[in-house]
């Protein structure tokens, strides 16, 4: 952000960890922490000196029913999230090497006939139950993808839409971020693998802060496959 | 029984959970799980709502495991931000037109009668009364602004200032 001082910085640090800002102001330091180092370092600051203030709170014993809950959750993520992750897989990688030599090839192809480019991947996105459509994703190469809104959607103010992405032989979906109802949407796929025929995308009804745990939780509003476009 | 905090390894059993031994995170469970408890359930102000933050606290402490990184801090802090930070998101996002409840019983300045050595209460008590329960009731009842103001039956913008002050202070203090 710019003109933002050290010092102003650092009071939003302070009063993130305290616990005095809005929920909106909460989001925006939760969104920037990933990307911006000398936040997090005046985040982890405050962390550090208020911590000892936790102990005034009195420790209160948790049901007999909290740890097994915890368990049957971490079963679900380990279900579909084997130990060897999707990056790990040799095949896996083995198939998007050849997938990326014959992107390579077509794209030779396509610069060396000058053909004008067009969208390589096409999904429709339907409504799970009357199977109406909602979204278009277009994909004009397989790094970008914009998402593209057929109508206006309500969401719940305290919910939020997620967009996913899981391609076979991954090991569990991938968000690719929150949607605003009725707004386009590009996202760049720079940190996963090229798109692929069959790759399956959905939106998710989530807290206003996305799924907790990184994997759908709230049911699916519209959900396709790509299509590779001849 | 929780074991001392100097004596047990927090940081070897997050290393474990992040090599996907299920144990290490029942051991951390085990050791801090009613103390995270507390602190969610002073924060949400509802005991099932505070299990409902722990449960998701405990998925994320072993998701993020592999990626915690010591040089920001301890293991045992580390799991602490993480509850308070899902008890708050909680909390601003429910109350965000909840009207102050008044039964909610509030953090009483004379608490730090309790014996604590650590620094931030030698740093709080150098605060003027008012300022401190300013911070006691910000980060240990999730009071916001509003709450803190309607509570010390002060006007809203003496309390953000008595707030941006005290962390001031705070910061000199404690370093």
């Amino acid at each position: 952000m710019t003109g933002e001082s050290a010092q102003d910085r650092d009071e939003l640090a302070g009063e993130y960890v305290l616990g005095t800002l809005s929920f909106e102001q909460r989001i925006e330091v939760q969104r920037r922490l990933p990307d911006e180092p000398e936040l997090r370092a005046a985040v982890d600051a405050w962390e550090r000196r208020l911590l000892e203030l936790t102990d005034l709170a009195e420790p209160q014993q948790p049901s007999a029913q909290l740890w097994p809950r915890i368990e049957r959750s971490l079963e679900r993520l380990t279900v579909s999230k084997p130990l060897t992750s999707w990056w790990n897989l040799l095949p896996l990688w083995r198939g998007l090497s050849a997938a990326g030599l014959a992107a390579t090839l077509i794209l030779g192809t396509l610069l060396l006939t000058q053909t004008a480019p067009k969208p390589s991947y096409l999904v429709v996105l339907v409504a799970p139950q009357d199977k109406a459509p909602g979204w278009v994703i277009q994909a004009s190469d397989s790094r970008e993808i914009q998402l593209i809104p057929l109508g206006v959607v309500e969401v719940p103010a305290d919910k939020a839409l997620e967009f996913w992405t899981k391609a076979d032989g991954w090991s569990g979906p991938v968000s690719l971020g929150l949607v605003k109802p009725g707004q386009a949407l590009s996202v760049p796929l720079d940190k996963l693998p090229p798109l692929q025929p069959n790759q399956l995308f959905e939106l998710t009804l989530e807290g206003a802060s996305g799924s907790p745990i990184g994997k759908p939780t709230g049911p699916i509003q519209a959900i396709g496959r790509a299509v590779k476009v001849l | 029984m929780p074991l001392a905090e100097s004596v047990f390894d927090y940081e070897a059993r997050l290393a474990a959970c992040a090599r996907g031994e299920r144990a290490a995170l029942r051991d951390l469970y085990v050791q801090e799980g009613p103390r995270l408890l507390g602190v969610a359930k002073r924060l949400v102000r509802d005991t099932a709502l505070a299990e409902d933050v722990v449960h998701e606290a405990f998925i994320k402490i072993w998701n993020g495991a592999a990626g915690f990184d010591p040089a920001r801090g301890s293991a045992r802090g580390w799991m602490f931000s993480v509850t308070r930070h899902l008890a708050l998101n909680q909390l601003r996002r429910q109350s965000r037109e909840t009207p102050f409840s008044e039964e909610h019983e509030a953090a009483a300045p004379d608490e730090l009668a309790d014996v604590h050595s650590a620094r931030i209460h030698r740093c709080l008590e150098q605060l003027e009364p008012q300022r401190r329960s300013c911070i006691l009731h910000a980060y240990v009842d999730g009071y916001s602004h509003a709450q803190i103001s309607a509570r010390l039956d002060t006007p809203l913008g003496t309390v953000k200032a008595w707030i941006k002050r005290s962390l001031n202070a705070l910061r000199e203090c404690m370093g």
